[in-house]
């Protein structure tokens, strides 16, 4: 597989999960709360990839997901982007991980990520962010976030197979 | 060798996407123009795939709906049960009842819409994330007439405005219970122009300024918005009932709680009144 066609399929697996998220999964809520797919989808970049996948990836979704949501435009990019790039670097460098430490990874900087979301962003000016509800947010996200890691990490897999290969 | 030289383009790129996330934010933060006409060219070029999609998923989305909130409904209807039979009860008990109920009505009919253009939109996206409560996505935007600030109402009343300058064909409504939303209001028979507030999810208004302690308010009055000069809402629209009443005896006022007559938990239409305040007030 030549490198255009790992970019066009993650772009490809990026819109599609970005659309999906739109139409599908803000939908399926337990407790009022949905799952974090874009999130998911850095993080899960981020453990396949390394750091810098988990950086493109995180802020290429985190975009997408802005145009959607009332708070700043560049927001989830930056936090998406930090966070792909931190737990990609965390899996180059300590994890070396098994599927199973990815799945609780993926649940754990889903529930991260979210905490940073909310302090940045009242930081920034945003309301609403930091309630009571932000930790049960955090719980359900990252119950719903661990389920879907496992399809996840194989469609990032199916992105980037030589890409991977010749890495390794 | 290789390895330290992906470290470093890693990095690289770590600080580029960074320093274009900030500048995103610094940019949206200041309403630059060109950003937010770019932010809505992509989400019209994504808005057919979404469309699509939506339709394809909706009996999934409605199916869970339906199983998952099934004990709020339950109960909702209940009380909707409760609520009837009080009204059937009193109606029997005291004739007035039958002319109040009937000039409710006549309040919730609409008749601010009447002498306004307005413009029925479709609720496309409730809210896509788990901060965004408080504002739903309608598919009418600035080809419809649509500007910042406009009033967004239901049969049942005020439900929020337009939030920030629309797309061509969408445009996003911050909804009553925000916690920052704020609007003039007026409860019927009484002149005190007062402010009401968003209680949040689910939870009833908070009138906390402007309601002198000697007004005379009871619970059950209607409470409407005032429309007073330069609002960007009409006056007379229906915000909701008083359920409580208390004093701030520091402050001399009164505090009510407002439960809102619209309900701002399923909405599938909404009316957005092409209101503004400088050529129609």
């Amino acid at each position: 597989m030549s490198l255009t066609s790992a970019y066009l399929r993650s772009a490809l697996f990026l819109l599609t999960a970005l659309v999906l998220h739109l139409a599908l999964f803000s939908d399926l809520r337990v407790l009022g709360v949905a799952p974090e797919v874009p999130l998911a989808i850095a993080v899960t970049a981020g453990l396949v990839g390394g750091p810098e996948r988990g950086a493109i990836a995180g802020f290429a979704i985190g975009l997408g997901i802005d145009l959607y949501l009332p708070t700043l435009f560049g927001l989830s990019a930056l936090i998406y982007t930090v966070w792909g790039y931190t737990v990609g670097l965390l899996e180059e460098r300590i994890f070396r991980s098994a599927w199973w430490i990815n799945v609780l990874v993926t649940a754990a900087a889903t529930a991260g990520g979210l905490l940073v979301y909310a302090v940045l962003g009242e930081l920034l000016g945003e309301v609403n962010l930091y309630t009571d509800r932000l930790y049960t947010v955090m719980g359900v996200a990252a119950a719903y976030n661990l389920v879907l890691s496992l399809p996840l990490l194989g469609l990032w897999h199916w992105s980037w197979p030589r890409l991977l290969g010749e890495e390794r | 060798m290789a390895t330290g030289t992906r470290t470093g383009r890693s990095r690289f790129t770590l600080i580029f996407l960074l320093l274009t996330s900030a500048t995103l934010i610094t940019l949206d933060a200041r309403d630059f123009e060109p950003l937010q006409r770019t932010e809505e060219t992509l989400s019209d070029l994504i808005s057919p795939l979404r469309s699509g999609a939506d339709r394809v998923f909706e009996p999934v989305g409605d199916a869970w709906a339906g199983v998952t909130g099934y004990d709020e409904l339950e109960s909702e209807n209940e009380a909707l049960r409760q609520e009837l039979q009080k009204l059937e009860g009193q109606q029997i008990l005291d004739s007035d009842a039958a002319i109040r109920l009937e000039s409710l009505l006549d309040v919730l009919g609409l008749p601010y819409v009447q002498d306004i253009p307005n413009v029925v939109g479709e609720v496309v996206t409730a809210n896509v994330g788990n901060f965004d409560r408080y504002s739903v996505q309608i598919n009418r935007g600035a080809e419809d007439g649509i500007r910042n600030g406009m009033p967004v109402v239901t049969r049942g009343g005020l439900i929020g405005r337009i939030d920030g300058d629309p797309g061509r064909g969408h445009s996003r409504v911050t909804l009553l219970t925000d916690p920052s939303f704020e609007v003039g209001v007026l409860v019927v028979g009484t002149e005190d122009v007062a402010l009401a507030s968003g209680g949040g999810h689910g939870e009833p208004l908070m009138v906390t300024k402007g309601l002198e302690i000697d007004t005379e308010v009871a619970v059950g009055d209607e409470v409407v918005t005032s429309g007073v000069d330069r609002s960007r809402y009409p006056p007379g629209i229906p915000i909701g009932t008083v359920t409580d009443i208390d004093f701030d005896e520091a402050r001399l006022l009164q505090l009510l709680t407002v439960v809102p007559s619209a309900n701002t938990d399923s909405l599938s239409f909404v009316t957005v009144l092409l209101y503004d305040p400088l050529e129609d007030g």
